[in-house]
C-alpha cells in the first residue's frame, strides 16, 4: 500500500502545482480567455453545466466504443490471417509504420460524402479504421513470436499447426492484445472526437469544442476538452482493468 | 548385438547434411552409426557444432536424415513421434506461463485426448514424482529454474514413453542445482526404467548417469568414441568420489582431447 502510494503522490502534487501555476500567471498577467482562460473559469463551465458535459462525451464515446470494437474485431481477423502469410515477422513493422503514416482522419470528408452525413456512420468508420492498425500489428506479433522451444515442444508432441494456434499462439498473444487495446482504446476517443470538427450531428464533444470556440466562448470550449480528456482515461482505465482481470499469468511483466 | 526392433534407437549409417550441394554447405553428421539398448542411458557429448543436438533431433523427427536409416522402439521416427513413444526436454523448460504447473504437465495428455480427470490424476502423480506436489496451482514463474526443470521432466514422462530425449536440460541450471537435478534423473529412471539419450556439455555429468557416453567431434560432426561407465545401477553423492568415477571421467576427457585437442577443448575440460 505504500508502495503504491509512492506513486500516486508524485503525479497529484506535479498536477495541483501547475494548475496552481497556471491559475497565477493567468491572473497576475490578466491574460485574456482566447488565449488561455483560467482553471478557475473551466472548471465554472465543466462544472456549471455537468448533464451537458456528461451527454455530450457520452454521445461521442458511443461511437468511440462502435468503432473501437468493430476495428478491433477487424483488426484480430486480420492478424489471424497475417499470421499464416507472414513469413518473416521482420514484415510486419515497416508495414504498421507504412499504414501509420495514412491520414485517415483526412479521409472523414470523403466518409461524409459516401455515407449519410447526419449519421454517426462516417465517424464510427473512422475510428474503426484507426483501431484496426494497432490491434493488427500487436495481435500479428503475439500470434508470430512464440519461443522456437514451445514450437518444438508442440512439435514433439505431434501437435497440429491448428492445435498449435490455439494451444500456444492464441494464449501468447493475449498480453500483445491488450498492449493493442492500451493504444486503441485512447486512440478511438481522439478520433470520434475529430472526426466530428468535419461536419454532420452537432452533440458530440468534437463539435462542441469548435463551436464553443467560434462562439467566444473559451471557458465552455476548454471544459469540454477536460471531459474529452476525462472519457479517453475511462477508455484506458477500463481496458487495464480488462487486462488484469483476464491475464493474471502476464502479472510479474506488466509495467502499468 | 540385439535386434534393431528390440532396441530403444537405432541409427545406421546418418547423415545429415544442411545445404547439400549449395555453397553453403554443412556436414552436420557424417555417418552416425549409434543402438541405445532399451532401458540404457546413454549421453552425447562433445563441443558445440558436433551434431549431438542435431542426432538427438533426427531421433526426435523435429528433423530429417538426408541419408541413413533410424529406428525409434522399432519404427521410423516419425511413426515414433506420431504414437510418442518419446518425451522431450530442452534446456529451456518451455514452460506456458498462462497455465498452472499441474495443466503444463496435462499438456501432452490433453493433445492425446484423455479425459480431465484422468489427466488430473496421472498429472499430480508426476508431480509427486518430482516432488513438486505443493506447487501443483502455482504458475510457472513463480518456481526457481530447477523447479521448472523439473516440471518440464513431468511434462514428458506424461504418456508413459519408453524413451526420453533430453538436450542439455540441466545446461542453463547453477551447479549445485544440478548435482541435485542428476540425483532426481537417476531416481527417476530407477522408478521408471526409460531408456535416456541425454545430450550435454559437461564431462561428469555424462559420466555420472550414463551407462555409455558417446563422444563427438566436429566438421563435420560424427561419433568419435564409446567411452563405457562401469559404475554400476546404484550411484549417490560417493560415487562422485570415487576412482571408477575419476577414470571414467578421465577416459571421456582424452577421448574429446584425442580428436579435438587444443587449448579451447583443454578450457572447456577445465570448467568442469
Amino acid at each position: 500500500m505504500t508502495d503504491r502510494l509512492k506513486f500516486i503522490w508524485p503525479p497529484i502534487i506535479i498536477g495541483v502545482l501547475v494548475l496552481a501555476a497556471w491559475q497565477a500567471i493567468v491572473v497576475v498577467q490578466d491574460i485574456q480567455p482566447y488565449l488561455l482562460p483560467a482553471p478557475s473559469l473551466i472548471a465554472e463551465n465543466f462544472f456549471g453545466d455537468i448533464s451537458l458535459m456528461w451527454s455530450t462525451a457520452i454521445y461521442t464515446a458511443i461511437t468511440a466504443f462502435l468503432g473501437l470494437v468493430l476495428g478491433t474485431i477487424a483488426g484480430v481477423l486480420m492478424a489471424f490471417l497475417a499470421q499464416r502469410l507472414i513469413v518473416v515477422n521482420n514484415l510486419i513493422t515497416p508495414l504498421a509504420a507504412g499504414l501509420a503514416a495514412v491520414p485517415i482522419i483526412a479521409l472523414t470528408p470523403i466518409l461524409n460524402n459516401m455515407f449519410s452525413i447526419t449519421s454517426r456512420t462516417p465517424r464510427v468508420l473512422v475510428t474503426m479504421i484507426i483501431v484496426f492498425f494497432p490491434m493488427l500489428v500487436n495481435v500479428t506479433r503475439g500470434l508470430v513470436q512464440v519461443q522456437p522451444v514451445q514450437l518444438e515442444l508442440m512439435r514433439s508432441m505431434n501437435a497440429a499447426p491448428r492445435t498449435i494456434l490455439r494451444v500456444l499462439r492464441v494464449p501468447n498473444a493475449i498480453p500483445f492484445f491488450f498492449t493493442g487495446l492500451k493504444i486503441a482504446a485512447p486512440l478511438s476517443v481522439i478520433a470520434a472526437l475529430v472526426a466530428e470538427y468535419f461536419g454532420g450531428p452537432q452533440e458530440g464533444l468534437g463539435s462542441r469544442i469548435a463551436s464553443s470556440a467560434a462562439n467566444t466562448a473559451y471557458g465552455r470550449a476548454w471544459a469540454y476538452v477536460v471531459a474529452a480528456i476525462i472519457t479517453g482515461l475511462v477508455f484506458y482505465l477500463v481496458t487495464v482493468a480488462l487486462e488484469r482481470w483476464t491475464t493474471p499469468w502476464a502479472d510479474r511483466t506488466r509495467s502499468t | 548385438m540385439t535386434d534393431a526392433t528390440q532396441a530403444a534407437v537405432h541409427a545406421e549409417g546418418i547423415w545429415k547434411i544442411f545445404n547439400e550441394g549449395q555453397p553453403g554447405e554443412v556436414t552436420a553428421l557424417q555417418d552416425v552409426n549409434l543402438e541405445v539398448q532399451t532401458g540404457e542411458f546413454v549421453s552425447l557429448i562433445g563441443p558445440s557444432g558436433c551434431g549431438k543436438s542435431t542426432l538427438l533431433r533426427v531421433t526426435a523427427d523435429l528433423t530429417e536424415a538426408t541419408r541413413g536409416t533410424m529406428t525409434v522402439a522399432g519404427v521410423t521416427p516419425h511413426q515414433a513421434r506420431q504414437k510418442q513413444l518419446y518425451g522431450m526436454a530442452f534446456q529451456q523448460a518451455a514452460l506456458f506461463d498462462w497455465r498452472t504447473v499441474r495443466r503444463n504437465v496435462e499438456l501432452p495428455l490433453e493433445l492425446m485426448g484423455w479425459s480431465k480427470d484422468k489427466r488430473r490424476a496421472r498429472a499430480l502423480e508426476l508431480l509427486e514424482m518430482v516432488q513438486l506436489s505443493d506447487f501443483a496451482d502455482h504458475r510457472p514463474w513463480q518456481l526457481s529454474g530447477g523447479m521448472q526443470q523439473r516440471v518440464a521432466i513431468a511434462r514428458s514422462l506424461a504418456v508413459d514413453p519408453p524413451l526420453l530425449l533430453m538436450d542439455e536440460p540441466f545446461g542453463a541450471l547453477d551447479e549445485m542445482t544440478r548435482e541435485r537435478m542428476q540425483n532426481e534423473l537417476l531416481r527417476i529412471r530407477r522408478e521408471t526404467g526409460k531408456s535416456i539419450v541425454f545430450v550435454t556439455h559437461s564431462i561428469p555429468e555424462a559420466v555420472y548417469l550414463s551407462d555409455r557416453v558417446v563422444v563427438m567431434s566436429p566438421r563435420p560432426g560424427r561419433i568419435t568414441d564409446i567411452v563405457p561407465v562401469p559404475l554400476g545401477a546404484e550411484r549417490d553423492e560417493d560415487t562422485r568420489e570415487s576412482d571408477d568415477f575419476f577414470h571414467a571421467v578421465t577416459a571421456v576427457r582424452e577421448a574429446l582431447r584425442g580428436h579435438v585437442g587444443g587449448a579451447e577443448n583443454r578450457a572447456r575440460v577445465g570448467e568442469v
